[in-house]
Formats: C-alpha cells, sequence, structure tokens
C-alpha cells in the first residue's frame, strides 16, 4: 500500500492563487480579466482562443473538469465556462460560442469528448474539429438542443416549498 | 474471425443501463465504444424549475449511491454563494453521512464484483456487512437511499446519540479485516481475475482525466478530502491511499482500504461532534445574484458542481459533473488487448454509475 498522510490544515480551502499562475492565465490569447471569488479563479474572456487556454492549460499540468453552457437566448449565442482543476483551485474561463460553434478541444482533451457531445445535444452548439460528435445522451428522434428553449424561458417558482399533496 | 460484442445496456453484469460495444478477432478484443443516455432525466433543466428549498431535494435523485454527495455538494455551491458559513456541527454531521455513504458504496461495489468473478459467498458476506452500514443511516437519517440530511445552511436532522454507534463500527473494521480484504487481496480465486486485468497506466490516467479510486489505483493521487478539504476534513485528519499497479486488484485493494479510512473517520467524527446549531439559516434561503464552484469527493471521485443564482427564488443555473462522467469512458483504454472474459469485471472495477452520469 501507498498511504500519504498529509496535514489537511496546511492547506485551507480558501488559498490564494499563485501570482505566476495568474499571470499566466492573464496572458492566453482572448483574456479580458482575471478575478478570484468564490474560492476560484474565473478568467472572463469573450473572443478566448480555446485551443491556446487548453494548450497552456495542458502546460500547466491542470487538467479540464467539465464544460458547462448556458443559453443566452432560443436562437442566439451560448455562454460556455470551461472549468479546470489545479490541486487545489477551480480555473473557470468564461467565453461564448460564436455563430453557434466553438472550436472542439477533443481532439487535445479527451475529457472534453463527452462534455462536448452532451452540450451539442442539449443545447445545439456546434464543436467543430471533434472527431466523434455523435449524440451522447440524446434519444433518437429528438433534435439537437433538445433543452435549449426550457432553460432558456424564465422561471416562475414558488416563494415557499410546494406539494402536490397539500392542496388546499 | 472478427465480430462485435454487445455488452448492455441490459445485461447481468451491469448495475444500471449502458452499452460497452467491442470489437473482437477471436477472444480478444480490439476497440470499443461506449454508449450511455439511457437514463437521462434532464435533471439540470429542472432544477431551473425549483426553488431553493424544492431543488435540494431534485438534486439528492441524482443517483441513489451517493444521493448524499449531491445534495451537500449543491447546497455548498450555494452557501458559497451566499457567503453562509455552516456551524462546525452541522459539517460534522455532513461528514459522518458522507462517510458512511461511501462505505456502503465501496461495499456495494465490492458485492457486484465478487458476483461478476462468480464469488457468491463472498458476495453475500460483502452485501451483509452493507446492511449494517445501511441499518446505521437509517437509524440517523430515517431513510436509507436518499437520507434527506441536508438543507442550504447546514442539516435537517441531528444525530441523538452519537457515541451508539461506535460498536458497530468496531464490528464492522473487525469483519472488513479479517474477512473481507484478506478474501479480496489474497484468495486464489479473486487474484487470478483481477492481478494485471484492465491496467490503466499512470500516464492514461492523466490522458483520460480519471478521478476517484480509478485514479488513486493508477498512482494519481488526488483526493478532494486531501486537496481542497471541506466540511470536518481538516480537523479529522486524512489519509488518502494510492497504489501504482493500475489493475483491478489495485482497484480493489485502493476501495478496501479506504473503507477502513472512512470507518476511522466516522468513529473520530463521532466522538467529536460539536455542540452549537444545526443550521445556520432557517426558512427559505436567499441565495444572492452570484456563481460559485464546488467539489467534493463522492463514493467515486471527484463530484464538481457550477451553480449561478440571479437573487431569485430559484437556481439559474446547475451543471453537473459526476466522476463516473470522466470514469466511464476510459473503460476503453482497459479493455483493449483483453479476452472477452475480462469485460465484466474491467467494466465493474470503474464503478459506474449510470445514474450519476445520465442525471
Amino acid at each position: 500500500m501507498t498511504a500519504s498522510t498529509r496535514n489537511a490544515k496546511a492547506r485551507p480551502m480558501t488559498a490564494d492563487p499563485p501570482p505566476a499562475l495568474t499571470e499566466r492565465l492573464a496572458s492566453i490569447n482572448g483574456v479580458a480579466s482575471v478575478t478570484f471569488h468564490n474560492r476560484g479563479l474565473w478568467v472572463d474572456a469573450p473572443m478566448l482562443d480555446v485551443e491556446a487556454m487548453a494548450d497552456a492549460m495542458t502546460a500547466l499540468g491542470i487538467r479540464l473538469a467539465t464544460i458547462t453552457a448556458i443559453p443566452q437566448s432560443v436562437k442566439g449565442e451560448t455562454t460556455i465556462i470551461y472549468h479546470f482543476i489545479a490541486e487545489s483551485m477551480i480555473v473557470s474561463f468564461r467565453t461564448q460560442t460564436r455563430n453557434g460553434a466553438l472550436a472542439s478541444l477533443a481532439g487535445r482533451l479527451r475529457a472534453a469528448a463527452w462534455a462536448e457531445r452532451e452540450i451539442r445535444d442539449l443545447f445545439a452548439v456546434d464543436f467543430p474539429g471533434h472527431p466523434n460528435l455523435v449524440p451522447l445522451l440524446k434519444p433518437s428522434g429528438f433534435a439537437n438542443g433538445m433543452v435549449r428553449e426550457a432553460m432558456c424561458g424564465p422561471a416562475a417558482l414558488a416563494n415557499s416549498p410546494t406539494s402536490a399533496l397539500r392542496v388546499k | 474471425m472478427a465480430y462485435t460484442f454487445p455488452l448492455g445496456p441490459y445485461h447481468p453484469a451491469l448495475e444500471e443501463p449502458f452499452k460497452v460495444n467491442v470489437q473482437c478477432k477471436g477472444e480478444i478484443i480490439e476497440s470499443a465504444t461506449i454508449e450511455v443516455g439511457f437514463s437521462y432525466r434532464g435533471i439540470e433543466m429542472l432544477a431551473q424549475q425549483r426553488n431553493w428549498i424544492e431543488v435540494v431535494t431534485l438534486i439528492e435523485r441524482v443517483c441513489g449511491i451517493c444521493s448524499n454527495t449531491h445534495a451537500s455538494t449543491f447546497c455548498m455551491a450555494a452557501e458559497s454563494i451566499a457567503g453562509i458559513e455552516i456551524p462546525k456541527r452541522a459539517a460534522t454531521i455532513r461528514t459522518i453521512v458522507a462517510e458512511l455513504e461511501r462505505l456502503h458504496s465501496h461495499l456495494l461495489w465490492a458485492g457486484i464484483g465478487a458476483e461478476d468473478i462468480g464469488f457468491h459467498s463472498l458476495f453475500m458476506e460483502v452485501f451483509n456487512l452493507r446492511e449494517r452500514v445501511m441499518d446505521m443511516l437509517e437509524a440517523i437519517s430515517g431513510n436509507r437511499v436518499n437520507y434527506g440530511m441536508n438543507c442550504i445552511g447546514g442539516v435537517l436532522r441531528d444525530i441523538a446519540d452519537p457515541l451508539s454507534h461506535l460498536p458497530v463500527l468496531d464490528a464492522m473494521e473487525k469483519t472488513m479485516t479479517n474477512v473481507v480484504i484478506p478474501v479480496f487481496t489474497k484468495n486464489p480465486t479473486v487474484l487470478a481475475r483481477t492481478r494485471n486485468v484492465g491496467r490503466l497506466t499512470r500516464e492514461q490516467a492523466i490522458e483520460w482525466a480519471v478521478v476517484g479510486p480509478v485514479a488513486r489505483a493508477s498512482g494519481v493521487d488526488i483526493d478532494v478530502r486531501k486537496d481542497q478539504p471541506y466540511l470536518a476534513y481538516a480537523d479529522l485528519g486524512f489519509t488518502s491511499i494510492t497504489r501504482p499497479e493500475g489493475d483491478v486488484l489495485a482497484r480493489v485493494v485502493v476501495r478496501a482500504l479506504e473503507m477502513l479510512e472512512s470507518i476511522r473517520l466516522v468513529r473520530e467524527a463521532l466522538k467529536s461532534i460539536p455542540d452549537g446549531r444545526l443550521r445556520a439559516t432557517e426558512g427559505m434561503p436567499h441565495v444572492p445574484a452570484g456563481e460559485a464552484t464546488m467539489r467534493t469527493e463522492a463514493p467515486r471521485g471527484e463530484a464538481f458542481y457550477y451553480v449561478a443564482s440571479e437573487g431569485g427564488n430559484g437556481p439559474a443555473r446547475v451543471k453537473i459533473r459526476t466522476p463516473s462522467f470522466v470514469n466511464i469512458p476510459a473503460i476503453q483504454a482497459m479493455i483493449t488487448g483483453l479476452p472477452l472474459a475480462d469485460l465484466s469485471i474491467v467494466q465493474a472495477s470503474v464503478d459506474p454509475c449510470i445514474s450519476c452520469t445520465d442525471r
């Protein structure tokens, strides 16, 4: 057995990011700003060069955790957030699609392959260059973007817990 | 002769529906493709239609095995946006439930692994042990699957008599140490089916970005409890378990030793539950506009949540990345070049959770 005992107290959950990491992130093509809040680094980059980002993170030894998609409107662009994990820090790059597409990272980062397929299924975002952009979650018979419209609609929520069993 | 063999989506070797299509030449697997999506429920979409109380109940149903992981990780993300610091008593109770959940999840895996290699008596022994954990979870929460312990701001239930659970932990540790671990690590039947089978090298583990016991069994020492301590882990201390071999046996050993560490964590936490409140907030929580990412160490590895709020009654976006979502694709790398007969135990060694993956 290999067991490594660490003093967890030595690594507080709210550790500040290393300045060198912040500077490297700021130097990636298309990055507008880098901020630290809610225990993570947030990189704002509307015109991010996603391939340069992937190469930079690979060089830093930082792995891709997942990709979040947030549709801005039913027919419009989609906000895309790439979440990377440094050992004790989450780094999130926020960008957006251009004409409904972003270059695929699947050829560079294996973890991007399924995430991009899922986003295409749910939100109809295209990822040109993906080696196998076939449906992941989408049942046959559904069009791409099967939840996009539903997730763009305004939420009408009760300001208290509701239950179908509690009919007045 | 080359042929294609479909394992799944419904097959006795699978806990839940997914499909591994393997292309074989004779008895040897040459390549594989994996299909998921048979249990898609649209939980991320439904989360936008629930308020901050209802959504915790929904999120807990992402998975029937690591249900508490999802509820607590979501609550921690919402608490991060709202700047809520939960009471230490609540953090310790969350830790206890999280480690009991890891215990029953690893025991579930061990039982299924035993069944997959035809070792029925070991399956019965393991599931008898697992039942003790389920009984403890039921005694604490009143439930055996969805415990309903978490709310934004803390926990909903106290542990009334913490020390009353210690004898059960002692008995479990004894059976684990004297029976389960020796059988899994020394029995010739088990070793013949697991040693040097389904290898994932350290380089491959990094390339495929696997997490949890799968990564640690390939020598990649990542564990959120160590890397970014949360809840009570910083106070309890933590030992991460790794193995360098990367085969099915290594995954067995990592999970087995992690169970002993979970028993230690639960025991220490039960002995040291601090006094204080269970919740930092009462009633409907107010989560202001903002966003947060959160990760915790689920039984299968790192669970990742992104939660956004626009200041309304419910979340504006909930993104869930479960550990199985990144571990399952790596099955392709593990099974290439193996006999078809090993496919069942190799896919099981990843402990794939399809309910989590599909959401």
